[in-house]
């Protein structure tokens, strides 16, 4: 019977988890590489509200899945920042922009050039 | 240089490992680490074969220690006891013994000859990159002995080790990593890896193991161990090479020493006692190897490479079971097995097609031993051969891939044996894939040996034919063909991604040894095949499973997996009249329908959580009433719930876990240890030890629920 109840409960959690409101946003975000990428869902996915995210290399666009009841898009924006990447809507500070990896420096041609 | 390390990065997937390219993609971009695979478990959707890797993060959900327990958190693979004295481990695929798939370290092998029984406790967990789990048979380059499937040990490589610790964000974490291992049954075990670059071209590693028991526990009372005490002390030593011109190399030299002593603990006896006779268990292995491979890819045009592999084993064992009173089976056996291979694999691709093919010379030396009451057997054998081998591969689209292999063997045993093995991969639209295999594969047994746990038991040994019990003639071939299918679908549901994958496969063995216990009071072994004009198989196994991966949030794993097997052989009837008949049985110790429920679950604050619960139905096993025929008994359908936490630091991790949740225990794994009236356990002097004595008939747990502590430390 134990058994049994913890596997109703297994099946119920998606349910659960479905029944949150989402909202789905994209934007541009400044970066090069997979440690960027990583760096970049780390960030978001650290957020309570975020439910995933996603930032693709070739198109530089990061694509995140929130709850708008619990957190702001523009926080989302701040989140990336503080790592170190600009957004449309925050550019990174100089120091944490400083911060990133030498092979991040996405603000630096030669860097970008070399991952292409 | 740059330019020769991504050369160097195509070559890994013929002969340094089977694992997925997209792993190597880290050199592709100077000093870019993707130090381990997002999943824990991951199907190669590319792939050819039903494979599943399964890397370090997934092995850390596994509660200990070594190979064969790091498949707990895997829903295709049992492990099974032979023994309730030895305490050995072993793996079913398919429900068939891990035997009948092929076991290798790094393309090399592992579980065969004397390492039938052991060799997956001699690969350390913490030691391991990762493992490439195929269902259906393999490649035909990597060997003949793949009937169910092949399972591939990747190790930690010195550079895995080098440069773990030059990554960017490595900042403070060195390259010096350490396990530590405790748990309430006394098992101890402390792991190391070390690895060092000596200059541009070479590094170098280590790894070590020490591991053992020394406090004996008897949970159940019947006055034998639950678990052997020993030690194992294992070490490798290997260097890497990544020269000029496409050259690279890896050289390892391996050795260790396991000891293992179980049985009768004199002090669960009254005071008083005369103790000089109990039943005793003691078995020393040691083995010392060499490998070396090689490789090269063309630089002028990386679509081309060579690569060798050597190696050189040499493996002792010696061990003895019983009591030195005449009336118990005393048995004492010894053995050595020395032997190498030198393979040679030429790979050549042509845009949409690609070949690899190889020459492979084996040559194993055998000196076994056996006294038991009823055989004493003892001969020296060579086994030797050579195999030719040629797969192509050919994808004309993204979407399709058809692999066909042929295998020619001339086998000093075995003779000619022709093993042609065919794969095919359709994937219509980037969701669903299905994959079809058929094959052919052959292994020479050593009929007595390779279980020699199950030696553990007064049931007389018989054998019926006039050739060795211990192996070295035709009688001990092994033959099957096997077919599989599956289909795997990638969904996205609340924008998490998941997969279903259903399979199926049939093994259906020509010739195989049966080990057969549906007599009391006997095992009776013999070879059997199908008979001539009969298309009639000696052994099947038919089985089909489906299982649910999902990501049910950002930090939530779910997995679900249902399995059917159906285990089937041909065994002899004993008729009093003359003529014996050959019936088709379920094969025991093997549960028909298993379930698995995996959860993981991340917290905040770098805590995560990792539960499984396995279940077994009813499943036979040899039964006790003497006048029937089979005597069969089922053992009662279980469940096991394992769970463990684990906090992460900056310098490594910290768990503490739960083996066995639910307490489940077979309550007398022992039969005839025991007085039926009294309880209390029994000298091997009494006669009723001496007519009921069998620790062969084990098909659950002996100790019951378990806590055990573990760290990780990085320096």
């Amino acid at each position: 019977m134990k058994k049994r109840l913890t596997l109703i409960a297994l099946l119920f959690l998606p349910v659960i988890a479905m029944a949150q409101k989402k909202a789905e946003v994209r934007f541009q975000t400044d970066g090069v590489c997979g440690m960027c990428e990583k760096r970049i869902e780390t960030a978001l996915l650290a957020i309570d509200g975020v439910w995933t995210a996603d930032w693709d290399r070739e198109s530089h666009e990061t694509y995140v899945v929130f709850n708008p009841k619990k957190v702001k898009e523009l926080a989302l924006h701040q989140a990336v920042a503080a790592v170190g990447h600009d957004t449309p809507q925050v550019k990174a500070k100089d120091e944490d922009y400083a911060k990133v990896h030498a092979c991040c420096k996405y603000r630096n041609e030669d860097v970008t050039k070399s991952h292409h | 240089m740059y330019r020769l390390r991504y050369f160097a990065l195509l070559f890994p997937f013929t002969l340094f490992g089977q694992v997925d390219t997209t792993l190597y993609s880290r050199l592709q971009i100077e000093e870019v680490v993707i130090y381990e695979a997002a999943n824990g478990l991951s199907i190669n959707s590319k792939s050819s074969t039903l494979q599943v890797n399964i890397s370090r993060t997934e092995l850390r959900k596994a509660a200990c220690c070594n190979l064969s327990e790091s498949f707990e958190t895997n829903p295709s693979i049992d492990v099974a006891f032979t023994d309730a004295v030895t305490g050995t481990k072993q793996i079913q695929l398919f429900g068939l013994a891990g035997k009948y798939a092929q076991i290798q370290v790094e393309m090399t092998p592992l579980v065969r000859g004397l390492l039938s029984n052991s060799g997956l406790n001699f690969i350390p967990g913490s030691w391991v990159h990762s493992i490439q789990l195929t269902k259906g048979i393999g490649s035909v380059n990597n060997g003949f002995e793949s009937m169910t499937g092949q399972i591939n040990v990747e190790l930690l490589k010195p550079e895995d080790l080098v440069e773990a610790a030059e990554a960017p964000g490595a900042e403070g974490r060195g390259d010096i990593q350490l396990n530590a291992y405790l748990n309430q049954g006394g098992r101890f075990e402390v792991n190391e890896a070390y690895g060092v670059r000596i200059n541009k071209k070479w590094m170098l590693s280590s790894l070590g193991h020490f591991s053992g028991r020394q406090q004996a526990t008897d949970i159940n009372g019947d006055g034998f161990m639950d678990n052997p005490l020993g030690y194992q002390v294992n070490g490798m030593l290997r260097a890497r090479y990544f020269g000029q011109n496409g050259w690279e190399g890896i050289y390892t030299f391996h050795a260790l020493e396991d000891v293992k002593e179980g049985g009768q603990i004199a002090r669960a006896f009254a005071p008083g006692t005369n103790t000089e006779s109990l039943w005793s268990s003691a078995m020393k292995q040691g083995r010392v190897a060499f490998t070396s491979k090689m490789g090269w890819v063309n630089p002028d045009n990386p679509n081309q490479s060579v690569g060798t592999i050597f190696q050189l084993y040499s493996h002792q064992m010696k061990g003895s079971m019983g009591s030195d009173l005449p009336a118990t089976l005393h048995s004492q056996w010894g053995g050595a097995q020395n032997g190498g291979l030198a393979q040679i694999l030429f790979q050549h691709g042509w845009g949409t097609l690609s070949q690899t093919s190889s020459v492979l010379f084996l040559r194993d030396q055998y000196d076994l031993s056996i006294t038991h009451p009823m055989l004493g057997q003892g001969q020296p054998w060579v086994e030797q051969g050579v195999g030719l081998s040629s797969e192509w591969t050919w994808s004309p689209l993204p979407s399709f891939t058809a692999v066909g292999g042929v295998r020619y063997d001339l086998h000093s045993i075995a003779g000619h044996q022709f093993s042609p093995r065919f794969h095919l991969r359709w994937a219509p639209g980037e969701k669903h894939t299905f994959r079809f295999n058929a094959g052919r594969g052959f292994r020479m047994a050593l009929p007595l040996l390779e279980e020699w746990g199950r030696l553990a038991s007064q049931r007389t040994v018989e054998w019926f034919q006039y050739g060795q019990v211990l192996g070295g003639d035709i009688l001990s071939l092994e033959t099957a063909r096997n077919f599989g299918f599956s289909y795997q679908w990638s969904f996205l549901l609340n924008y998490m991604t998941g997969s279903l994958q259903a399979d199926a496969h049939l093994t259906q063995f020509s010739k195989a040894i049966i080990h057969d216990y549906w007599t009391p009071g006997v095992r009776a072994i013999y070879p059997t095949q199908t008979q001539f004009g009969s298309e009639r198989p000696v052994m099947t196994s038919a089985t089909w499973g489906a299982s649910l991966f999902y990501h049910v949030d950002k930090r939530t794993e779910l997995r679900i997996a249902y399995r059917f097997q159906d285990l089937q052989a041909m065994y002899v009837m004993p008729n009093p009249i003359g003529g014996d008949y050959g019936r088709m049985l379920s094969v025991p110790f093997v549960a028909p329908h298993r379930m698995m429920a995996h959860l993981s679950r991340e917290f905040k604050g770098d805590w995560t959580l990792d539960a499984t619960l396995q279940r077994y139905s009813k499943q036979p096993i040899p039964g006790i009433d003497p006048w029937a025929w089979p005597s069969v008994d089922y053992a009662p359908a279980f469940a096991l719930l394992n769970a463990q936490i684990r906090k992460d630091f900056a310098h490594g991790d910290l768990y503490l876990g739960l083996e066995n949740v639910l307490n489940i225990r077979q309550a007398h794994p022992i039969d005839g240890a025991m007085d039926p009236q009294t309880g209390s356990p029994l000298l091997p002097s009494d006669p009723y030890f001496q007519s009921n004595f069998d620790a062969t008939r084990i098909w659950g747990p002996i100790f019951g629920r378990m806590v055990y502590l573990g760290t990780n430390i990085v320096l």
